[in-house]
Parts: C-alpha cells; sequence; structure tokens
C-alpha cells in the first residue's frame, strides 16, 4: 500500500453521482409521501368506528325504508344533524325485540337517564363552519357528503370533507343539486338523457338561487 | 449498493403504509398528521363534556325556566283543545295562524310520510314496513323475536278515527295513545297539526273516493235496468 494509503477508494467515485440521484429523487418522493400519505384520503376516508350498539341503517334506513330525519330531525332547521335521543330508538323498540340483547344499552339508557354514547364518525376540524340546514333545504342530498348509508350495516367515512373537496362542490355546485323533497331518497338518480339532466340542474340552480361562497369566511367564521 | 438496496426498501414502507390505509376500513381513531387546530378546548352539539356531573356538554334548561317559543299558553294550538259554552272540547278547526291551504297540506303529506307512515302506511291503512316486519317477528320463531309484542297500528280509515275531530288526532299525535309513542318532541307544533290536517284529508280521499265510486255503480245499474 505504502503512498496509496491516503488515496479515496475507487467506489467513492460514486458518491458525487449517488449524492446527485438522491439530492434529484428525494424532494419528489418526499412531496410524493406527504400528498399520498397525509391526505385525508388516507387518514380519514374509511373511518369507521364500533358503535355501543351494532345498529343497521341498512335495516332501518334501507330495508324499512324510514326516512332519514325521523331520526335526525334537526337536519332542516339546524347546523346539526342530531342523533336522536333514546326515546326515538323507544318509539319502535320499546315493542319490537325488546328483550333482546343488542337492545339491552338502549333500555338501559331509557330507564336510567344516561344518553348512549355514540361514537362520532363525521367529525370537521374545529375551525370549519358547516351547516346541514342550508344544504338539504337547497336540494344537497345526504349522499353527496355521506355516501349510501342506507346500504352500511355499520357507518363510514365515505368522503374525504377536506376543504379541497368542499370547495369541488362550491365551485360547481350543480351535479350535486337535485328537488329538496328526494334530498334523503339516497338512491335517486336522474332519469332521462344527459342533456336534461345538465338542463335540470341548472334550472335548480336557478330557481334557488344557488351561488355557493367561496370566501374564506363562509366556513371560517 | 447494500445501501441503497435497503435505503429504497425503506423507502417504500410509508407509501405501502399509505396504500394499506386508503384501501381499508380502520376501527381506530383517525390521526391527523398535522393537527392544525382541529380539535379544539371546546364541545360541539351533542359531544360529551366531563366538567358536568351528567357529561353532557348541551346543558338543559334551568328548572322553572320557559324557552323561546315553547311557552304553552294557548290551549287550541298546544293541546286542540277549546273552550265551547264553558265546556272544554276537541278543537274542530286548526289554531288561528295556520290556514289549511295547498302548501300547509303537502307540508303535512311530507311530515306524515316521514314520522307516520312507517307504521301506518303511507295510504293510512296500518300497514307500513315496520308493522309488516312486527308482524313477521311475531309470526316466526320466538327466538328470533325477542320477546316482540305487536298491536297492529291503526287503519285511519276506520270510522271512529274519521268521526275524530282534527283536535283531538293532534293531541294523539302529540302525546300518542295505547302502544304510540308521542312525537312532541320530535316534531314541532305547527307540523303536528300540518299532519292532523293531513290525515283528516286522507280520510276525506278514502270516503269521497268510496261515495263516488258509490254513485258511480248506482248510476250503472240504473242505467242497466
Amino acid at each position: 500500500m505504502g503512498r496509496y494509503h491516503y488515496v479515496f477508494p475507487k467506489w467513492s467515485n460514486l458518491l458525487l453521482p449517488g449524492a446527485l440521484l438522491f439530492g434529484a429523487t428525494f424532494p419528489l418522493y418526499a412531496i410524493y409521501v406527504v400528498a399520498y400519505g397525509f391526505s385525508p384520503a388516507t387518514t380519514d376516508v374509511g373511518y369507521m368506528p364500533k358503535q355501543p350498539i351494532p345498529y343497521s341503517h341498512a335495516l332501518h334506513a334501507g330495508e324499512l325504508g324510514i326516512d332519514c330525519r325521523y331520526c335526525h330531525n334537526t337536519v332542516e332547521d339546524a347546523a346539526h344533524a342530531a342523533i336522536p335521543p333514546t326515546q326515538t330508538c323507544m318509539n319502535c323498540h320499546a315493542h319490537i325485540k325488546k328483550d333482546s340483547p343488542l337492545i339491552q344499552p338502549v333500555r338501559e339508557s331509557w330507564e336510567t337517564g344516561e344518553p348512549i354514547r355514540w361514537v362520532r364518525v363525521h367529525d370537521l376540524p374545529d375551525y370549519s363552519y358547516f351547516n346541514h340546514s342550508v344544504h338539504v333545504n337547497r336540494g344537497v342530498s345526504c349522499v353527496s357528503c355521506h355516501g349510501r348509508v342506507d346500504l352500511m350495516e355499520e357507518v363510514w367515512q365515505e368522503e374525504k370533507l377536506s376543504m379541497g373537496w368542499c370547495l369541488e362542490c362550491h365551485r360547481n355546485p350543480e351535479p350535486h343539486l337535485r328537488d329538496p323533497s328526494l334530498v334523503t331518497n339516497l338512491a335517486w338518480k336522474f332519469d332521462g338523457e344527459a342533456k336534461e339532466e345538465t338542463e335540470y340542474h341548472a334550472k335548480l340552480r336557478d330557481q334557488f338561487a344557488i351561488n355557493p361562497s367561496q370566501d374564506c369566511s363562509a366556513c371560517h367564521r | 449498493m447494500i445501501l441503497t438496496i435497503v435505503g429504497s426498501t425503506f423507502a417504500l414502507l410509508p407509501p405501502a403504509i399509505a396504500a394499506r390505509m386508503r384501501s381499508e376500513m380502520s376501527r381506530e381513531p383517525r390521526i391527523h398528521i398535522i393537527q392544525n387546530m382541529d380539535n379544539q378546548s371546546r364541545w360541539k352539539a351533542q359531544q360529551a363534556n366531563p366538567l358536568f356531573a351528567d357529561g353532557r356538554a348541551m346543558r338543559l334548561p334551568v328548572e322553572g325556566t320557559v324557552a323561546r317559543s315553547e311557552i304553552r299558553i294557548d290551549d287550541h294550538l298546544e293541546r286542540g283543545r277549546i273552550m265551547m259554552d264553558s265546556q272544554e272540547v276537541w278543537a274542530t278547526t286548526v289554531p288561528a295562524g295556520l290556514e289549511i291551504d295547498q302548501v300547509f297540506l303537502n307540508r303535512g303529506q311530507e311530515r306524515y310520510n316521514i314520522y307516520c307512515a312507517p307504521c301506518h302506511g303511507w295510504s293510512g291503512l296500518g300497514d307500513g314496513p315496520i308493522h309488516r316486519r312486527a308482524q313477521r317477528l311475531v309470526d316466526g320463531s320466538p327466538s328470533e323475536s325477542y320477546g316482540t309484542v305487536w298491536v297492529q297500528p291503526k287503519n285511519l280509515h276506520e270510522q271512529m278515527y274519521v268521526d275524530q275531530p282534527i283536535g283531538q288526532i293532534y293531541a294523539t299525535i302529540t302525546l300518542g295513545a295505547r302502544s304510540m309513542a308521542g312525537y312532541k318532541a320530535q316534531v314541532p307544533v305547527e307540523d303536528r297539526w300540518a299532519i292532523a290536517a293531513y290525515v283528516k284529508a286522507l280520510q276525506l280521499s278514502e270516503t269521497e273516493a268510496e261515495q263516488e265510486l258509490d254513485s258511480a255503480t248506482d248510476d250503472a245499474s240504473m242505467g242497466g235496468e
């Protein structure tokens, strides 16, 4: 070895191109990981918490066809679509399957007055304002944000509920408009040609003077 | 070389985890990697608040107080009762301030279909989907009916209900009757009147149709003779 002792080994020739390659690809990789991994489509969509009672929307809203508003009766008047009080369950379950072990927590709640602790599925960030009533009264269906709840055994979060997602509709609301009497009909689809559908939506927008705000203050108030 | 292979294998891990999170349902609470101010120390409607003994963030009205619009001094509006010859009787009209017109009846129909039709059926015959399911449970095996006790919801076209004044129908909707629960808490007072008016219209549609049918058959039989 002798005088060659202090010479860089041969592999060190790769350091410069290697560093350049890393420098060129890593930022792209980092952007991809953040955009893909931090997106609400990854972190929020598909959230299906375990509820204290295995209540099936597929049975009650789907098979039996009970209107969403039978239970979520504040949705047309308030910002918040209320989770029903135990009394609403007991309207029927005082008689139907009243001894079922699955319904036991409902009966307990009814007897003690202690509310059932349902787990919230759709939870917007605390700095955003959302009003259910203004949407359903103008013909934006439940299905636009909550998906086909009438087919869900257990409710999960179907949509991103992110700011970009809200703005998509606020920029172009027409595809989500329908006659307000049809908002709780989750299976409804426009029956007709694509051209007629466009006209139908445009007409509704006109009729209700729908001009959704895109100002920051619309939701961050 | 080895370093590159190990490095890129590890680099694949975060996208793989994200892809898995995208494709599967999750029972776990949502993780917001960038928290911003998503969860602030305040309470929203119907949340639990450990600071109160009953654990509710929403407070019940203080005892002895009445919320705006909830004062009950109008017997006609609130109870469906009126004074006639110094006797309290069922009201036969809707209270002052409400008017039976097409808009009111449409509202009544919509509310009826939401709150009443599940049991009483869309045409009031007592054959709604809840009745049909409950009846299936009663008729089926006892191990699946879990103590279901069921009385068929009333057919609103029975003479007894056709004869009831609108005030009495309103009171039944409000307070319930026999096994039917009251809908006072679920349906606002004006809507309960709209439903009562719609029930009256529904009954009328049935009797009118019958009378028309009768007169039509009469005409037909007279023509035949």
